[in-house]
């Protein structure tokens, strides 16, 4: 295959039965298929005290279908040579599977029972409780993610942004199996289901085997798109995690972000890769090259159906946890007061146009881009007018971009650390900090 | 028979022209890399070149490999060859602090660099027409990096907070360090890569100068290309860039052998964790090892996939753990076949090592059914071939594979050993390794009562 092939290739669409869709990005490079299942709504369609309810009902689907327990599932899967997954997230919840080419069709067809006679039988479905509460436990010895799961939730609230897509212990150990039918029979139709493949198959293929997916499903609807637009409390927060023993910090400083659908979307995250998106970014040179303070140091823009989260990231020693966040919050500042220069803004675009060949180099990127413009309803030309787009963005309109999404007066900052180490240093280091409080680290 | 070569060699000879010894490129054949053919190359000053040409997307990937890790270092020097690869992103000779990573940036390349036990490497992907900026950028740090006291000061601070995230603060992290510390008591394999902290805070520009001039030399160091390349166009440019560097005498190497082990070794750590944690691991093959591929699939049967032994037994079945998962070390000398389990709530080790030591028993004393030796084969063949789908992902196979073994193609020869292996090699391998006398226990237990009851 050329390159130039491989440049101009868009994923091949094909409309299905009941309003369904399916995408596929072939690529004969191996003998490797990969299926993707997803729903067009995720865990931000949980119930109030449900959440992860979306990601528990579609691990449910192996847990057993006609003529299978999920013992003889598991054996089969494995057998074949395949890999098969959840991925759940607020607006989508997607079944990953991956399977060596001369196994498709044994792959398909459990696909199929698993999607279309699922059993959701009850021991199976206390037995996965037990697991995921056991993972939840588990994950608070990540210091990131405990961080991040601290961050979401107090940022957003009682927004659907708020919920951990996995579930709390509590939410987890409320779910029925009437809620994981409900949720079957609710979402996983065919109007509400996009099936994505890549990999080893032909365009002529791809859609009997994604008509054949789906054909025994019930029609049904796309589900309503009916999440607000996410609010932030006005002011300066600390929330400090606290966690025994901790030699080093996790910081992770948030506010409101960006939406794809803004005029500025791009000029924002043009700008934000100025100050850290990339190894020179000015947070990279100042924290860790200057001073050594994180091994890391950076700032990302996340992006959704509705706006999200900006939110920076570092994790200095407890001993520098306050210097390495009043610097931080210092380089915000100024960051939003006098923007990016045309310097910078000239050898950012460089990076990121150039470094686009990159998001496109494998038939699963180019799928996955085009999962993310259905499931997340981005604009159509997001990727595909992506580097015309950064290239058009002018230096004055990135530090607009800035000035008018990023509010250093609104924010909060999540520091996993012990407390009684940190805290006092860390609220001297905040100025104007309305308000400071500290939760265990196995509050969630 | 026509020899496939002639060509490259003829133009070799015409390309060397005046060319100065070590800047005269020789030929040294091909291999088949999956369906492409990988080809050889070498500079005078000992260089290896391998270039995979790979049109699937227009990028390209350059690796250096070189033949230095954390078995090269000594005790009070620990953790140096991994602060030197941090070192090798700073100033040189001609480009001032920061401006190698800038460059790299401004064309699109990603760059990062690992280190391990046996080796350290290099890369940056980029767009297939700059890969020549990478050949220069590479050439010049390979011997004309500057090392002054300031930036040797500022990275040991970077390597201590790495060593405090991936460590110190890590449950698994610092349980895997206690592992290898009990495990190994002559092999440097006794000491983590990263280096004991007192040891990262201690060294000195001096330090990282001795390192840099005993190790980095293009004698001891391998180059990889793939991607959407001309290959004439590569070599002439590596030629170039690197034609002017001497060869070193690399010292031999004077690492003792791990002697046998005679007994099972225990030890615990407390941290402030839910739950148990468990570690066992038996002294396994070295890399290069016939047994080695066979043990992989002794350890695919017992932690590969939800139907598993041990997957199933321990976390579907029992529900005593959260997380199960084994590892034979990929290493030059002999090193560990690791398996972990986490366990849930109240769960123990020792309800987990009971069921552990059954299962080593049972593989001892019984062949493993066909089903389950094809279940573990097809896991691995799958595994091969997602490491495969990126042109990253197969410079990285190539540099790996070369630089432990010298075979760059041996990922491809190691699915066919995964086929061959037959319900005897697995029993054999079995009784030959899992042995309870060449066996280490590490448990981690919960710190405080208030962390036991919040698994409850």
């Amino acid at each position: 295959m050329s390159a130039a092939k491989s440049r101009a290739r868009a994923p091949v669409r094909f409309d299905l039965d009941g309003g369904a869709l399916a995408l596929l990005e072939a690529s004969h490079a191996l003998p490797l298929v990969s299926i993707v299942v997803a729903l067009r709504s995720g865990s931000a369609a949980d119930p109030t005290g449900k959440s992860g309810l979306a990601r528990i009902a579609m691990r449910m689907l192996r847990r057993g279908c006609e003529g299978m327990i999920a013992e003889q599932i598991d054996f089969r899967i494995d057998s074949l040579g395949a890999e098969m997954a959840v991925d759940t997230a607020p607006s989508t919840v997607a079944i990953h599977a991956q399977v060596i080419s001369r196994s498709v069709g044994g792959l398909v067809e459990l696909l199929t029972r698993l999607l279309t006679t699922p059993t959701f039988p009850i021991d199976e479905l206390e037995r996965l409780k037990r697991e995921t509460i056991a993972e939840i436990v588990e994950a608070r010895d990540n210091d990131r993610v405990v961080g991040q799961k601290a961050l979401q939730r107090t940022l957003f609230e009682d927004h659907a942004y708020g919920r951990n897509s996995g579930g709390t212990v509590e939410s987890v150990a409320s779910i029925t199996r009437d809620d994981v039918m409900a949720f079957y029979r609710r979402y996983v139709v065919q109007g509400n289901i996009v099936v994505g493949i890549s990999g080893d198959m032909d365009a002529d293929q791809a859609p009997v085997v994604a008509r054949a997916l789906i054909a025994g499903l019930s029609r049904g609807a796309p589900a309503p798109d009916d999440v607000p637009e996410p609010t932030m409390r006005r002011g300066r927060r600390l929330l400090v995690v606290d966690k025994p023993e901790r030699t080093q910090t996790q910081i992770l400083v948030g506010t409101m972000g960006t939406s794809t659908h803004d005029d500025d979307h791009v000029a924002l995250v043009v700008a934000n890769a100025v100050f850290g998106g990339t190894f020179t970014s000015r947070l990279m040179k100042e924290v860790r090259s200057k001073r050594g303070w994180s091994y890391g140091a950076s700032a990302r823009t996340v992006v959704d159906r509705r706006r999200q989260a900006w939110v920076m990231w570092t994790f200095p020693a407890a001993e520098d946890a306050a210097a390495c966040l009043k610097l931080t919050l210092e380089l915000m500042g100024t960051w939003v007061e006098k923007g990016v220069t045309p310097r910078e803004v000239a050898f950012i675009e460089r990076y990121l146009v150039r470094s686009h060949a990159f998001e496109v180099d494998t038939a699963a990127k180019r799928l996955h881009q085009a999962l993310d413009v259905e499931l997340l309803a981005l604009p159509a030309d997001y990727y595909s007018s992506w580097t015309d787009r950064v290239r058009a963005v002018t230096p004055e309109a990135a530090s607009a971009a800035v000035r008018n999404r990023i509010h250093p007066a609104d924010l909060l900052a999540v520091v996993v650390g012990t407390a009684a180490q940190v805290l006092a240093p860390l609220r001297e280091a905040i100025p104007d900090l309305a308000e400071a409080s500290v939760v265990p680290f196995d509050a969630e | 028979m026509r020899d496939p070569g002639a060509a490259r060699r003829a133009w070799a000879e015409q390309a060397n022209g005046e060319a100065v010894p070590s800047a005269k490129l020789t030929y040294e054949g091909s291999q088949p890399f999956g369906g492409e053919l990988l080809h050889r190359w070498r500079l005078g000053n000992g260089l290896t070149v391998l270039l995979l040409v790979d049109g699937a997307a227009p990028v390209a990937s350059y690796h250096t490999w070189f033949k230095v890790g954390s078995r090269h270092e000594r005790p009070g020097k620990t953790g140096l060859a991994h602060l030197f690869e941090h070192l090798m992103f700073n100033e040189t000779e001609s480009l001032k602090a920061g401006t190698f990573d800038r460059k790299l940036e401004e064309n699109g390349a990603e760059t990062n660099a690992a280190t391990w036990v046996d080796w350290t490497y290099y890369y940056e992907s980029l767009p297939a027409e700059r890969v020549k900026l990478a050949i220069q950028l590479e050439a010049e740090r390979m011997t004309r990096l500057v090392l002054r006291e300031p930036q040797v000061a500022s990275e040991k601070e970077v390597v201590a907070n790495e060593r405090r995230y991936r460590v110190d603060d890590d449950v698994e992290g610092s349980a895997n360090e206690l592992l290898y510390k009990t495990a190994f008591s002559q092999h440097p394999y006794q000491w983590p890569t990263i280096g004991w902290m007192e040891d990262i805070q201690g060294f000195t520009p001096e330090d990282c100068v001795a390192f840099y001039r005993t190790y980095y030399a293009p004698n001891n160091a391998t180059v990889v290309v793939v991607g959407d390349i001309r290959e004439r166009d590569v070599l002439l440019a590596i030629r170039n860039a690197y034609g002017t560097i001497a060869a070193q005498a690399i010292p031999a190497e004077d690492i003792d052998p791990e002697p046998v082990q005679l007994e099972r070794r225990e030890t615990e750590v407390r941290k402030p964790t839910a739950t148990e944690k468990l570690l066992v691991a038996f002294k396994g093959p070295a890399l290069g090892d016939a047994d080695h591929a066979v043990a992989t699939v002794l350890n695919e049967v017992l932690f590969g996939g939800r139907a598993s032994r041990l997957y199933k037994t321990l976390i579907v079945d029992r529900e005593l753990a959260t997380d199960v998962r084994g590892w034979v070390s990929t290493f030059r000398d002999p090193g560990l076949f690791e398996c972990w389990a986490t366990a849930r709530g109240t769960h123990t080790t020792h309800e987990i090592q009971a069921v552990m030591d059954d299962a080593f028993a049972r593989l001892r004393a019984d062949v493993v059914s066909p089903e389950e030796l094809a279940r573990a084969k097809a896991r691995l063949e799958l595994g091969l071939l997602q490491q495969l789908e990126t042109i990253p992902g197969k410079a990285e196979q190539i540099g790996f594979f070369e630089t432990v073994l010298g075979d760059p193609s041996h990922a491809f020869r190691r699915v066919e050993a995964f086929r061959r292996a037959t319900e005897s090699d697995v029993r054999r391998v079995a009784r030959r390794y899992l042995r309870d006398e060449g066996s280490t226990v590490v448990r981690v237990l919960p710190e405080s009562g208030a962390a036991r009851e919040a698994a409850q």
